[in-house]
């Protein structure tokens, strides 16, 4: 009977032993966890970061990309009009020039 | 001999699963904590990236408008100046005529109507004739136009030609003969005055 209350007690520090190692193990894995709590924080803020970043340049990209095509456009544009008042001109010249004389002498 | 081990194999089982369950909850607990700061770390980073994202669209969108604005004042300008390359070309074209005009023989009925106008707006009177030195020699009828400038006015007039020869395309210039009133007919000075009119007439014209 006693040999039994022995193994008993002799597991029963063995279980407190186990416990007491579990509970420091927890204790170590909630401290690290605490340490790591800042660069954790500022991984997720530095990656949300360069992300938008990312986002930023392409944004850049797309509305530079808009603009020269309206450029190109706008060019093309200027480039008929221009051709028009050419047109339009060298054919009126004569009749600008004597309406010019008409006023001038009249 | 046989319950007591049963009853020791339970006792460390239950310290085993007491001891798991220990750990899994701190390995939760670390876990949510770090999961917690993630979070914050996004959200906080979220707020930030609105506002550069916002700020950068805003900056690229309004480079887009200037640089396009730009590019219309330029191409309005490249427009414009032809236009105005157009006008002066022409312009400088009737002027040529002109000074071709001088050289024929209807040009001195023009010279002498150039001449009368500018002695009735003068009033008539004695009044000195300023021709180029080309248009000296020409054989104008001054004492006839002086008669046309007296029955306009009024006033019995005299057209003396001066020895003065302005440096001009063609017209003439006349004055009081003490000089103290000038009235300018020649094509230069039309040309002058007339400008803005003549300008926005040849635009009219030409585009």
């Amino acid at each position: 009977m006693l040999e039994a209350f022995k193994a008993i007690k002799e597991k029963h520090l063995e279980a407190k032993r186990i416990i007491d190692e579990a509970t420091a193990e927890a204790e170590k894995i909630k401290q690290e966890a605490a340490q790591r709590e800042s660069s954790v924080y500022e991984e997720a803020y530095g990656a949300a970061l360069r992300q938008t970043e990312q986002k930023i340049v392409e944004v850049k990209r797309k509305t530079a990309e808009e603009a020269e095509h309206e450029l190109e456009k706008l060019l093309s544009q200027a480039e008929e009009r221009a051709k028009e008042i050419e047109a339009k001109a060298e054919k009126n010249f004569q009749k600008a020039v004597t309406a010019v004389l008409n006023m001038i002498l009249h | 001999m046989e319950s007591t081990r049963a009853i020791t194999e339970m006792i460390l089982q239950e310290a085993q699963k007491t001891a798991e369950h220990i750990i899994q909850e701190a390995q939760k607990t670390a876990e949510e904590t770090l999961e917690k700061q993630r979070q914050l770390g996004v959200h906080r980073a979220t707020t930030t990236t609105r506002l550069l994202l916002k700020k950068a669209e805003s900056e690229a969108e309004l480079n887009k408008l200037n640089s396009i604005a730009n590019a219309k004042i330029k191409a309005n300008w490249v427009i414009l100046s032809k236009k105005e390359t157009w006008i002066d070309n022409a312009l400088n074209e009737a002027k040529n005529e002109l000074t071709i005009l001088t050289q024929s023989k209807e040009y001195i009925s023009i010279l002498e109507k150039l001449i009368k106008e500018a002695g009735v707006i003068l009033g008539g009177k004695e009044l000195e004739v300023l021709l180029n030195k080309q248009d000296s020699k020409l054989p104008l009828k001054l004492d006839e136009l002086a008669k046309a400038i007296s029955e306009k006015t009024g006033f019995k007039t005299k057209l003396r030609l001066s020895a003065e020869k302005p440096n001009v395309i063609g017209g003439a210039i006349v004055r009081t003969a003490n000089g103290k009133v000038i009235m300018d007919n020649t094509f230069d000075d039309i040309f002058k005055r007339r400008e803005k009119d003549l300008r926005s007439e040849i635009a009219k014209i030409l585009f």
